[in-house]
Order: C-alpha cells, then structure tokens, then sequence
C-alpha cells in the first residue's frame, strides 16, 4: 500500500500540473473516445441500488463479457436520489453514462431533452430482439414512436397486510372489495389489534390516486402532459383520508415521519400498506411479521385500474458505442442466467425467458403468485410527462403537511397545483 | 483556527492584539531602495502567490461568474440558458418553500450557533486547567466532530430520538412527553441543532487556545481582590477571549448558514421531503433540490446569490458590531 | 498534620470531584458513540428503532460481512483511495496554503489588501455557488473519474481557511528573524523555506489536521467525480450500503462507518497535542 500510495500521489500530482498547463487550452474540449488500441470497446453503466444489487449485476456482468470478449463494462452505482443529482450533472457536462438503469416514470423527462438513445434502430439491425417480453412489455418504452428503454423487470401495484392483525378482526381481502370495505376493514383492525393501527395513510402515494382515478376512468395524467383531475377530485381523495386519519384508524403523520427509513408497516406501525408488490422482498428483511398481497380495493366491485410498471435500461444518446449499448440491453433482457442471477432485484424479469430461468422461493415466490393472480386484470400504463417526479414529490410533500395539521385541505389543494402546474408546464 | 481576523490588509484592528512597538507587517515604511526594491517585492510576491491566483481565477472567480449569469437565466442543465432577467429573483420572494427554507435556516443559525458556541466554551473551561489525562479527555470531547455528518450518524439520531428511545424516556421523567423527535414537525429541527452542537469539537479547539493566553496573574489579581468565579468569568476570562469568540462565532455564523448534509441526513435517506412538513427544509437543501432534482438550475443560482448576500449581510453587521463587544488585548490591560 | 498536606489532601478531593464530573458530561455526549458500537454488533433488523444500547446477542457477522467487500471491490479499496486523497490533500494545502500565506504575510506588494479581502470574501461563497461550473470545466479537462478535480484544489489554495491560518501565524513571527538571513543575502523563496516554514510548524499541522479529517469525510465531491467503484472512497463505500428501493443493510453500514473512523482517528489521537498549540501560538499571541 505504501509504495503505491506514494506513486499514485506523484500522479495526481503530476496530474494536476497538466491540468493546469491545459487551462488555455479549455475550450477546445473534443469528444472523448472510450475506445483503446486493441478493438476492445469499453462503455459505461450506472444504476441506483445498494450493496446486494451490486453482487449480482456484478456477477451478470462478468458473463456478458465472457460472451461479448470486445466489450468492457464500468460499472457504477449510488443510492437512488444520489444516483439522479450526480445523472444530471454529468449528462449536463455531455458525460452521461452509456446504459444507465432507468424507470417509465424518467423517460419523458429526458426522452424531451434528447437525451435517450432511441433503440428502434438498434432493434431493426438485428441488435436487440423486442420478442418474447411479457404483458406487452417491449412496447413499455415506446414514447412517441421512439424506443427510449427496455424493462428488465417489471412490478405492480399491491395491497400488503398484515394476515394476523386481519384474521383477528374478522375481516377477508377479497378480490373485488370495495374502498369502503378497506377504511371499514381499517377501523376493525385498529379496534382489536392492540398495537397497530388499521392502515398506513397513503393519501400521498401518487401512484395509489392514480389507481383510484382509473378505476373512475381518469387518470392522474393526461396524455397531453396535465393532470387529469380536478382540484374537488383530490380534496374528496385526500379528504376522505384525512377523516379515517383524524379517527385515529389510520398511522398519523407523526409516527410514520419518525418510521423512516421504514415504512409503517414494516416498523410494524401499521397493518396494512399499499406499495409495489417488489418491495415484501424489503420489509421481509426489516420486519419479522409476516405480510401478504392482497387485491386492490375498487370502486365498482371489478376493476383496481392496475397496471405494469418497469424498471428499464437506456442508452445515452451520446454514446459513442450504442451498437455495443444495444447487445448489452439484449443480454440483460434476455439471457437466462442473468434472470437466474438477478432474481426479482429488479421486479419480475420481463421476458418469459428469465422469468421461467427463475425458480422464486419465499418471498419471491409470494410476489410471482400475486404478479400471476393479477395479470389478467392489468391495462396499460399512465402515461408519466416530464415533471412528473416533480409531482409527485409535490404530492407526497404537500398531503404530509395536512396529515400533520400544518396546513388547511383548501389550501394544501391549491398548493399542489400551484406546484404541479408549473412543473408539468415546463 | 486563528482567531485574529485581518490586519492593516483589510482595514480591521486585530483581535489578537498586537504589541505596541512590534514590527507589523504592512504598516512598516517602505525600504529607501524605493521603487526598484518595491517592484521586486511585487514580482516576488506574485511568484509566491501564482498558485492562488491560479486556483481563484479557474475554480473560484470563473465558476462564480458564470453561476451569477446563470442566476438570471432559464437553464434546465441540458438546453443552453435562456436569459430572463430579473425573473428568478421575482419567483423566489413569491415561493412560500423559499421562505420556508429562510425561515428554518434562520432559526437553525440563530439558535444552533449561540448554543454550540457556549457549550464549546463551557467544555473548554473545563478542560483548560492542566489535569492527568487531559489528552484523553480533550480527544474524547472531540470525538463526535470527527464523525462529521454521515448516514450513520442519521440512523443513529432518528434511533435515540425516537419514540419511547432514550431521549424521549428521559424527557418523559420530567412530564415531558414529544414523542417521536424526528417526526414532529416542531421537533425536528431542535433534533438537527441538537447534532451540530453535539459536535462541537472545532470550537472547544479555538477556545482552549484562546483560553491558554490568558494571563493568570490577572485571575491572582481579581482573587486577591476577592472576585468569584462568576465575577472573574466576566470581566476577565470573557473580555481576554473575546477575540477568539468573534472569529468562533463568524466561522459558525458562516458554517451553519450553509448547512445542508445533516438536514438531509436527519430527515432520513430516500426523503425527497425536507423533514416531517418541511420542518428541516435548510437553505441549503432547498437550492440543491431545486437545481439537481428540479433541474432549475438558474433559479438554484438565484437561490445561492441570495444566501451570499445574506451571509455577507450578516457577516459585514458582525465587523461592523464588534468594536462595540470584542476587546482587544490592549484595551484589556 | 501540617496545612500543606491538609491543602494536598483538598486538592486531591477536588481533582477526583472534576474527574468524575467530566466523565458524568462525557458519558452523554458520548452515548451516540457507544449505541453505534453496540449496533456494529446487532442484526440488521434489530438497529433501526431499537433501545437497546448494547445488543443482547453480540454477533460479529456485520464485520465479517465487510471483508466481503463491496460489489467486487475489497473494503481496503476504498481506505487506500481515501487515504490517497487526504494525504495528497495534506500536501497540497501545506504546499500552496503556505507559500500563499507568505505572501500576504511578508512581502510588501502592489494589489496586496486588494487580494487578501479578496481571498477572506471567498470564505462566504456558498459551495452550490460553484458545483455545475466547476464540473463543466473538469468534465472539458476530461478529468472526470479522476483524484484531480478532488485534489486540484487543494494544490491552487482554494481554501481560503487554512490560507488566513497560515498569515495570522507568519504575522506572529517576530520580524528581526528574516531581517537578520535578508542582510545575509537570503531571498524571499530561502527566508520561507529555512526559517517561516519551520517556525510555522503548529500551524501547519493543524492545517494537516483539519484537511485530513475533512478530506476523509467529504462526500459531494467523490460523488460527483468518480465514477468507477474502485476509485470511490470510504464516505462513498459506506453510502452503498443504502437504497430505499431494496434491502439495506444497516448492519454492514454501521460497522463499516466504525471502521471507517478508525483512520481519522488514529490521526487524530496522533497530532491532537498540537492542535491546540497550533491555534494557541497562531493568532493569539500578543
């Protein structure tokens, strides 16, 4: 370590003389190429996870490059919010990373500022195959006729619960029960479970509103980039939380701001929950009572307005490589070892290729029985415009307030809009 | 570390005081070899000074330049900026969170620094007689400031001022009873002041070196005149320090009014809220989620040339201010 | 019983009162430091939210998690990266903080009190100020995923703290000194080498100090710079270990950020006497 240490200081340091001696040279920056001597390729991918992420797209990476030999990969990875601030920075220096981990929700956002290689043209010279996804995934990217991402796996929304706490009060998820039937569920259990309270307040929870507006034929946004509801529409959504809050059935503000990192139901807050059926893989891990997936609540007894969603890989549109870019997003899509490997990490593997390499246990195999149990209810996916992470910051922002009592409904309305107009606006 | 602000350079009498007929650098005549000799001065002083002329043209006055320009551009980090004039600063002062964040860092600086401030001192008096063990005891004080603002150090301040968690039990002994510290929006704050002046390390630095050059005969004195401690805390240990509490207390002023990691730490990874109804939402963090999450970064530029001024503002009114409190060694004697 | 051994025997009893209210005020202060301790050996599941100051089970599988490394990349990685940098911070702050601070401190020159309010304005500047811009010029050195944008800094005396540490100590040097080696013959580069540098030498170490301890916690910086795993250092190591969207584990994180500690500690424990005689003879000399 010594020597070394000492070698590579002499190189940083000989490293910042050249940057200074490149100072008047500044503005003759030249696109860097990323490719060596010897015909091999190097490009670059980042995703967002943590540590046990990184073991397995590590190991999947390791076997692209034993079938692809002219291919390296560099790898990189940070936490979520992280991974997005250092995203931008770099993709505004002109040095984002070749394939990146991506979600829908992202794709209009940077679809818009051209930053996203369109992979049609890959698909039709032959180097990417768009067949054997599943529920339609392969068209999940498709943003006006541009194929901005491939999913990799795929999740949707569920009801979590807490089997115990239910069986105790009496009440059965059923398929097709009603909303009235989860806030009457939610004070059942509340009244005989001496510790939990019904429910999490999920009023905020954008992706559980938009459920709600589907299923009374909205949706949270319109395929002309607004939202598609009016201000009377969330504050009777948001309303109608807040009273089942303020009678104590529902997990307050309070006690669910001071959970986090956890959520309410795996800090054992709360019985019920809703969220991406991916996430029982987490609360397994933090919490030892055992949960189940249950059905949506509906509105008219049928429908829960449900849809798959993705995480996806995108290529940089200025990447120097994106043939390259393109086999790698095949692989990863398609060969079953990485399905092996890569397990539900990223939600259920979009093609039927991995998803039957892959043979679920415990809590995995919960989540596929749920996947299978809802897919034939599944329709397509909200359209998500630019600004809609803004949104719905905005929106999980904005109800908390309420639910602490720091602000009026009226106003917390208004709000939202204010800030959500002007987000999708520009 | 020094507490000494600037001499002749900038115009400032010297807290630390300079001996009357001592040799200051700056106020001496210039040498008789004239002008030859001063050119060569010159020279010899940019020679000396080529890597900081270097360093504050190319990453300090340059990228400052262009952040001023962008502050009164549209500029989403991907399509070229957009001029708009005054528009961004308009926009602040109509943008509740901007308050918000204004007045959360507000009260963050005004009550976190007078605190951290007066336990840094209070420990330094402690720990300024010389006693066996001094160096473990200076060490283990100090240990928190080493710990810095990380992740961890969040889950361990959401752990011990949680629900029924050490902080709340003991508090509840005395009729007492927050709750969950973190997740009330009146308490979070008091929870991220309590983390900076937990680390408190730096400071204490200061004030021990500060209290170390205080003179004993003067405490021989003031006890043969029969002062106690209290009457010796303040009108010997008080006005001899009073230097190093103006340059503690401008480094924090400084330090605290760019806060933004242990905000973002406290209100737990993943948040893209500042805290329980933006109760944590520091200046700091609110510019950086508007440039880097909302990608609004000419509006992010507005937002970081308010809080120069402000920070100028307040610092100009502290220089401005400390003839009145700040006792130079020659006054003292 | 003479009223010698009588005032001995008082004073005795006074140093064990101080001694043991000292460690009353340390205890609280440092209970944060110990539930991190008894967490390092607690469950993953048991951490978060937990009462518990020491575990119950003591395990020690969250240390043997780490030698496992991170993504491929053995944990030592990351402490040599980081050590890399803090020393070559050290360097460099000592380097070009010093010959900057002689300037301003022993050389009358034209522009002098211009330059030097100058260098103090630039202790306000908010550092959001200057990210984008910065990055931009770096990414069109072609320096990204390089120690350089983290270094260059340190080399160009960017920190303009440690720069005004150093002038309040040259200023405190007693001016007969380079009177004396200037009638000798010496020139400005022999009179700061041979007799400030060493005479400064408190001051520089707490500059060593301060820029060690900070160099090792930074983290906006590597997040931004580096790219590749094997380059990250500790602070960024330790961050891996946390993502909302799966699993984190808090057991391997908090050992880590223990260990982590461990260098800057030991530096720490190393130079601490001089800290305080480097603040004390800098500035406050009369």
């Amino acid at each position: 370590m010594g020597a070394g240490r000492w070698t590579a200081r002499a190189r940083g340091v000989r490293a910042a003389a050249a940057a200074v001696a490149a100072l008047g040279l500044l503005a003759t920056g030249c696109g860097g190429g990323s490719g060596s001597g010897d015909g091999k390729v190097t490009i670059r991918y980042s995703w967002w996870g943590a540590k046990d992420r990184a073991e397995l797209i590590q190991k999947t990476v390791k076997l692209f490059e034993k079938e692809h030999p002219n291919i390296k990969v560099k790898t990189d990875f940070s936490e979520y919010t992280d991974f997005w601030s250092k995203f931008n920075t770099q993709a505004a220096g002109g040095n984002a990373p070749d394939v990146f981990q991506n979600s829908y929700a992202f794709l209009r956002k940077y679809g818009d500022k051209n930053l996203l290689l369109d992979l049609n043209g890959q698909a039709d010279a032959g180097n990417l195959s768009l067949k054997g996804f599943r529920d339609g995934l392969e068209k999940a990217g498709d943003i006006d006729g541009k194929l901005l991402g491939v999913p990799v796996g795929a999740n949707t929304f569920a009801f979590f619960y807490n089997p115990d706490s239910y069986r105790k009060a009496g009440v059965t998820v059923k398929d097709g029960w009603t909303w009235d039937d989860f806030f009457a569920a939610a004070k059942k259990v509340r009244k005989s479970d001496g510790t939990r309270y019904g429910a999490s307040d999920n009023a905020n929870v954008m992706y559980l509103y938009d459920l709600y507006l589907r299923q009374n034929g909205k949706a949270f946004f319109t395929k002309d980039d607004k939202l598609g509801f009016t201000k009377d529409d969330l504050a009777e959504w948001w309303g109608r939380w807040q009273q089942h809050a303020k009678a104590d059935e529902l997990v307050p503000g309070k006690k669910s701001e001071q959970a986090k990192p956890k959520a309410s139901i795996s800090a054992d807050l709360s019985a019920s929950e809703f969220t991406w059926d991916n996430f029982l893989v987490r609360f397994a891990a933090e919490t030892k009572t055992t949960l189940d997936l249950g059905p949506i609540p509906t509105t008219d007894g049928k429908r829960t307005g449900q849809y798959l969603s993705s995480l996806m890989l995108s290529g940089s549109a200025r990447t120097q490589h994106p043939k390259e870019v393109a086999q790698f997003i095949d692989f990863m899509t398609h060969d079953p070892e990485v399905g092996k490997i890569m397990g539900y990490n990223r939600g259920i593997p979009a093609t039927t290729a991995q998803y039957d390499a892959y043979q679920p246990q415990g809590v995995d195999a919960k989540i596929a029985a749920y996947e299978k149990s809802v897919s034939a209810k599944l329709e397509p996916i909200t359209p998500h415009p630019a600004g809609a992470d803004v949104a719905e910051a905005a929106f999980l922002r904005i109800y908390a307030q309420v639910a602490l009592g720091q602000t009026s409904m009226g106003k917390a309305v208004d709000q939202f809009f204010n800030e959500a107009e002007s987000a999708l606006g520009s | 570390m020094t507490p000494t602000t600037t001499r002749a350079a900038d115009g400032v009498r010297p807290p630390g005081g300079t001996t009357p007929g001592k040799a200051t650098p700056g106020t001496r005549p210039a040498p008789a070899a004239g002008r030859r000799q001063g050119r060569r001065e010159t020279l010899a002083g940019y020679l000396f000074l080529t890597p900081w002329c270097v360093g504050i043209l190319l990453l300090t006055l340059g990228p400052m330049l262009v952040s001023l320009y962008l502050a009164f551009t549209d500029y989403n980090l991907f399509d070229s900026p957009k001029w708009i004039g005054f528009k961004n600063f308009q926009d602040l002062f109509a943008d509740d969170r901007w308050w918000t964040s204004v007045q959360v860092t507000l009260k963050y600086v005004l009550i976190g620094t007078p605190l951290k401030l007066a336990v840094a001192l209070a420990v330094a008096l402690l720990l300024v007689k010389p006693r066996k063990g001094q160096g473990f005891y200076r060490s283990a004080f100090y240990a928190p400031s080493l710990i810095g603002a990380s992740v961890s150090i969040g889950v361990v301040w959401r752990a011990i001022f949680n629900d029924d968690a050490v902080v709340d039990k003991s508090m509840s002994l005395f009729g007492w009873d927050v709750g969950g510290w973190i997740g009330d929006p009146d308490w979070a704050l008091p929870t991220l002041i309590t983390l900076t002046v937990w680390q408190f390390g730096a400071p204490m630095v200061i004030f021990l070196a500060g209290l170390k050059q205080v003179p004993g005969e003067l405490y021989e004195a003031a006890e043969m005149d029969g002062a106690g401690r209290w009457r010796r805390f303040r009108s010997i240990t008080l006005p001899m320090i009073s230097p190093v509490l103006f340059f503690n207390l401008l480094l924090e002023l400084i330090h605290s009014f760019q806060v933004f990691t242990s905000a973002v730490v406290i209100a737990g990874s993943g948040t893209n809220t500042g805290g329980p109804g933006d109760s944590l939402l520091v200046y700091g963090w609110y510019l950086y989620e508007q440039g880097f999450r909302n990608l609004r970064m000419g509006y992010a530029a507005a937002m970081a040339w308010m809080l120069m001024l402000g920070i100028g503002l307040v610092t100009a009114v502290l220089f401005k201010t400390q003839r009145g409190w700040v006792h130079y060694e020659e006054d003292a004697r | 019983m003479s009223a010698a051994s009588l005032t001995v025997g008082r004073r005795r009893v006074r140093s064990v009162i101080w001694h043991v209210g000292a460690l009353a005020v340390l205890a609280v202060i440092l209970y944060p430091v110990v539930w991190v301790i008894g967490g390092s050996f607690k469950p993953g599941d048991q951490i978060v939210g937990s009462l518990q100051l020491l575990p119950t089970d003591p395990i020690t599988d969250n240390y043997r998690r780490l030698s496992d490394g991170i993504a491929d990349v053995p944990i030592s990685t990351f402490f040599t990266n980081s050590l890399l940098l803090a020393v070559g911070s050290v360097v460099g702050v000592l380097f070009s903080c010093s010959l900057a601070a002689y300037a301003f401190a022993r050389i009358r020159f034209a522009g002098r009190n211009a330059l030097f309010t100058l260098m103090i304005s630039t202790l306000l500047l908010p550092f959001q100020v200057l990210i984008i811009p910065q990055y931009i010029l770096f990414q069109k050195l072609h320096l990204i995923n390089t120690y350089v944008p983290l270094l260059l800094g340190k080399y160009l005396a960017a920190d303009a703290f440690f720069v005004f540490l150093m002038v309040q100590f040259m200023r405190g040097l007693p001016r007969e000194l380079d009177e004396a080696a200037r009638l000798d013959g010496c020139g400005h580069l022999r009179i700061y080498w041979n007799i400030v540098l060493p005479l400064c030498r408190p001051a520089l170490i707490t500059s060593a100090i301060f820029t060690f301890i900070w160099s090792w916690n930074d983290f906006i910086g590597p997040l931004l710079y580096l790219n590749e795993p094997d380059k990250y250092t500790v602070s960024l190591g330790l961050k891996l270990f946390i993502d909302q969207d799966s699993v984190a584990d808090y057991g391997g994180m908090v050992a880590m950020s223990l260990v982590a500690l461990l260098p800057v500690l030991l530096f720490f424990l190393a130079f601490q006497r001089y800290l305080v005689e480097g603040a004390a003879t800098s500035g406050l000399k009369g």
